[in-house]
């Protein structure tokens, strides 16, 4: 009884810590995903891109990116408040 | 039976003779059996004008061994934008996001589409006619004044840097999403106007790394060709005057940071008098102190002396004139 009380416990510390870990590492991916579209794609907002070739290639295949983009765009405007949330500076 | 063809590029300021020695040279190696292909890649031609025949995208025959194309620029442009777009439309299609059709004669003015598109074509010219069986023994570029010239001729490596650095930030995205689906033990998917799609998680199923490497490999493949000493030169054509000298001694320097080898340097259009007029005399000072210059800046190429003809040499008679000046080129 004791023993299967510790154990729930345990997994539950286990999938805290898995969760943390993964919202670190998923912030991480979005923001990578960001850039990246942001390097390819940045001449539709005025960055310096790629050749227009290399961009142009490998548009049909952003899909995922465009929409990281657009979603991290909509919030630039609180940024700072996801980033303190993220690292629980309140 | 050659399976790789020569490459000769004939660069130059703007009016130094570039069309005039790159046909002329064609000339001397058909006369020599070699089957030769010229191609004018200067959006003003007057390759054709030099031969007296009417050139345009497919090969015309000027003599024996030799033919001749003229790249048709708007076609090119054209070709290349459709190739790109016409993937994007494919894949695109359901979203109806696009309607590139309409964008395709805007695209054409953006900036570096020429670069771009004539690349292009030099690639698909030695793909055609430089590699294989039927590959012609040596393939001759008339290219645009230097300034394009150089753009064309960086941009593989330019393009190799941007792809490079893609890569590792694509491989830094694939990394993170496996790590996240081995944690969660869970499917990476994203939703795209209501479908549920799956997102790639390893190199091996990622449509953009694999693109990434396919672009790496073709702009590879060209920069071996142009920067292949054994295969490939650079002859730099100029006139006996300061200005074309230091255009083409930046040339030669740029080139060589990018590897691309410059061999010869021909001096066209040199005044050699038996009684020299006195209004004639600073032009001829100005002409010595020219070539001093070239010899000073740009050592180390071997330099081809043409004089300057009674006649605008047009025709293939008149360029054979020509042509003998040019045999020592390989």
């Amino acid at each position: 009884m004791v023993f299967r009380k510790l154990s729930s416990i345990f997994d539950a510390v286990i999938s805290l810590f898995k969760g943390r870990s993964i919202e670190y590492i998923e912030i991480e991916l979005r923001e990578l995903e960001n850039v990246f579209a942001l390097i390819v794609l940045g001449s539709f907002i005025g960055l310096p891109s790629p050749p227009s070739t290399i961009s142009l290639r490998l548009l049909p295949y952003m899909g995922r990116e465009l929409l990281v983009m657009s979603r991290v765009s909509e919030r630039l405007d609180d940024m700072l408040g996801e980033m303190a949330g993220l690292f629980d500076i309140t | 039976m050659r399976t790789v063809a020569l490459i000769r590029f004939f660069l130059g300021k703007g009016g130094v003779g570039k069309t005039t020695t790159a046909a002329a040279y064609s000339i001397n190696k058909a006369l020599q059996g070699k089957q030769v292909l010229v191609v004018s890649l200067d959006p003003a031609h007057n390759l054709g004008d030099v031969f007296e025949e009417e050139l345009g995208d497919d090969p015309v025959k000027i003599m024996d061994n030799l033919v001749a194309i003229e790249v048709d620029y708007d076609k090119m442009i054209r070709k290349h934008l459709k190739d790109l777009t016409e993937k994007i439309k494919d894949i695109y299609g359901y979203l109806k996001i696009f309607n590139l059709d309409r964008y395709v004669d805007v695209l054409k003015h953006s900036p570096g589409i020429e670069e771009q598109a004539s690349l292009e074509k030099i690639i698909e010219i030695i793909r055609k006619y430089g590699v294989g069986d039927k590959a012609f023994d040596i393939i001759v570029f008339d290219t645009p004044p230097t300034g394009l010239t150089l753009r064309i001729m960086a941009l593989p490596t330019i393009s190799l840097i941007w792809i490079e650095r893609l890569i590792k930030l694509r491989l830094a995205i694939l990394e993170r999403r496996k790590t996240i689906s081995s944690i969660t033990g869970e499917q990476f998917e994203v939703e795209i106007t209501g479908k549920r799609l799956k997102v790639p998680i390893s190199v091996k199923e990622d449509p953009i790394f694999k693109e990434l490497t396919k672009l790496r490999d073709e702009y590879n493949w060209i920069n071996q060709h142009l920067t292949d000493p054994h295969t490939t030169a650079a002859i730099m054509v100029i006139n006996p005057e300061t200005l074309p000298v230091l255009e083409a001694y930046r040339a030669v320097e740029f080139l060589k940071r990018i590897n691309v080898p410059v061999t010869h340097l021909i001096v066209n259009k040199i005044f050699e008098l038996k009684t020299i007029p006195d209004q004639l005399r600073p032009k001829l000072e100005e002409q010595e102190k020219a070539l001093a210059l070239a010899r000073e800046k740009l050592p180390g190429l071997e330099v081809i002396m043409i004089p300057y003809l009674e006649k605008e040499p047009r025709g293939p008679d008149m360029l054979k004139k020509v042509a003998e000046y040019l045999s020592t080129i390989p």
